[in-house]
């Protein structure tokens, strides 16, 4: 026995692959019992952006995680904005690492997220403006500061603004001193959100 | 002109952003380190000062400054035996519970990605042969590949530097290499022939769709110069590459569970390495 050579690679498993490779074929695939073939399904979906729909309802339901791993890669490398629209779905689940996720794949879409982005931040459930923040902490957008004074100044949240707060702590510049000692007056009697934007404050000075 | 000056609070701002994006962390005792090759890049992207390089190295939307000063705070060199630990681990940890679990007529398949000149493929197939007694009656098939058709090209010649050569020990130098007339050292035909190498982009699925089957992949030193979707790409590749139980080693600055959750992690005496899951 040895170190062996052998010419041709591994090829794949023909019953993971046994359907039609088109749009449709996959989409049926989405639902086959053998997660390894649903999962196949997803990754060739990746060409069709008419597979949005379809991969996000699946999404739903999807209990594999490998899968669901895959239909987010999916969704973001088609990118555009129906795509976004199904994760920004996925931030209103009750599901925490469902969210995560969709979290995750929004920072990779600066172009098709800014459009979104300020009706994000002004949504009325809390919890989704805590997560655009935190979209906008990996988002490569040159209004990211501009729409973390936004909310410093006009959220009424104080969690949303100590999110947004932290961020800025990176990212400020002297544009956003102004609104910085403005929270501290709103916000005079929270120390987390005092201490924060000294901090920022702080790092603004000294940059 | 005025010189650049990195302030503390610079260091930190940075020091954060950069573990998030790349898993790298920079100890105070790194300080000099960093604020040098920061300032280096500064004067390089003409941006005159840390606020507008951060600026830049945060926003732009290519991330092409990101990779830039990635590569630079990164070390790119390779020589055989390169973080040996993890060959340690593979004839010491990995292959005995493969091979547990492997019918004794399988053949055992190992993929090391980039292949770069050689030195890593060249250095498994040395450790199996060197230091693992069941070579003796199991097959193994070793595959390498690269992006890079020229680099491919040198490999399969197998002809290196004194310097790539000299972690290898002298027993295992004389024994396997032969020292050329310009001084270089030439490999041995039977290891050269040991090794598979073949073309491939690890970001693209018609690429990589063929790779399957595999109990051990070796991806060191490469996933930290991707972007973070790339290496997700990646990632997503290496799972399907991979058979249930099997495992992947990636370099000591680089982490899967950064990218991923679909490996778990294995602390073994030598080495931390990802594992795919089991079949359920």
């Amino acid at each position: 026995m040895a170190i062996v050579k052998r010419v041709q690679t591994k090829t794949v498993d023909s019953d993971e692959r046994s359907r039609p490779r088109d749009l449709a074929g996959l989409v049926v695939n989405l639902e086959a019992p053998n997660a390894t073939a649903r999962r196949w399904a997803v990754r060739d979906l990746a060409q069709f952006s008419e597979a949005v729909p379809a991969l996000v309802e699946r999404l739903e339901i999807e209990t594999d995680a490998t899968v669901r791993e895959a239909i987010f890669m999916t969704l973001t490398e088609i990118g555009d904005a129906t795509a976004v629209q199904g994760l920004v779905k996925c931030l209103r689940s009750e599901e925490a690492a469902l969210r995560n996720e969709a979290i995750e794949a929004m920072k990779h879409l600066p172009d098709a997220v800014a459009p979104i982005m300020a009706g994000l931040l002004a949504d009325p459930v809390p919890d989704v403006r805590i997560f655009a923040v935190n979209i906008l902490e990996s988002l490569r957008h040159p209004d990211v500061e501009k729409w973390l004074i936004e909310v410093i100044s006009e959220d009424s949240q104080v969690n949303v603004c100590a999110t947004a707060v932290d961020l800025l702590g990176e990212v400020g510049t002297e544009a956003a001193i102004g609104q910085l000692e403005a929270l501290k007056r709103r916000f005079a009697d929270e120390p987390y959100i005092l201490f924060a934007a000294d901090l920022a404050l702080r790092r603004i000075g000294e940059a | 002109m005025e010189e650049t000056h990195i302030t503390t609070e610079d260091f930190m701002k940075f020091r954060e952003f950069f573990y998030r994006k790349t898993g790298i962390q920079f100890e105070d005792s790194k300080r000099y380190f960093v604020d040098k090759r920061l300032v280096e890049r500064i004067e390089a992207t003409d941006s005159g000062n840390f606020r507008t390089y951060f600026t830049l190295l945060r926003f732009q939307s290519g991330g092409e400054e990101l990779q830039a000063l990635t590569n630079t705070m990164t070390v790119n060199e390779t020589y055989f035996f390169r973080e040996e630990y993890q060959f340690k681990c593979l004839v010491n940890s990995l292959l005995p519970e493969i091979v547990k679990k492997k019918p004794v007529d399988s053949t055992l398949r190992i993929w090391s990605i980039p292949s770069s000149s050689g030195e890593e493929p060249y250095s498994i197939a040395l450790y199996l042969t060197e230091y693992w007694p069941d070579i003796a009656h199991r097959d193994v098939e070793l595959i390498s590949s690269d992006i890079d058709t020229s680099i491919l090209k040198k490999a399969r010649a197998g002809k290196y530097s004194e310097r790539s050569v000299q972690h290898l020990p002298a027993v295992l130098l004389q024994r396997h290499f032969r020292r050329t007339h310009d001084g270089e050292y030439q490999i041995s035909d039977d290891l050269r022939q040991a090794v598979e190498f073949s073309r491939v982009n690890l970001s693209e699925p018609a690429d990589t769709r063929h790779y399957r089957g595999f109990d051990v992949i070796f991806c060191r030193n490469l996933l930290i110069y991707f972007d973070d979707l790339s290496r997700q790409k990646a990632a997503e590749a290496f799972y399907d590459a991979l058979n249930p139980g099997g495992y992947i080693c990636l370099g000591h600055a680089e982490s899967m569970s950064r990218i991923t959750s679909l490996f778990r992690v294995r602390k073994f005496p030598e080495a931390i390495v990802y594992q795919k899951p089991e079949a359920r």
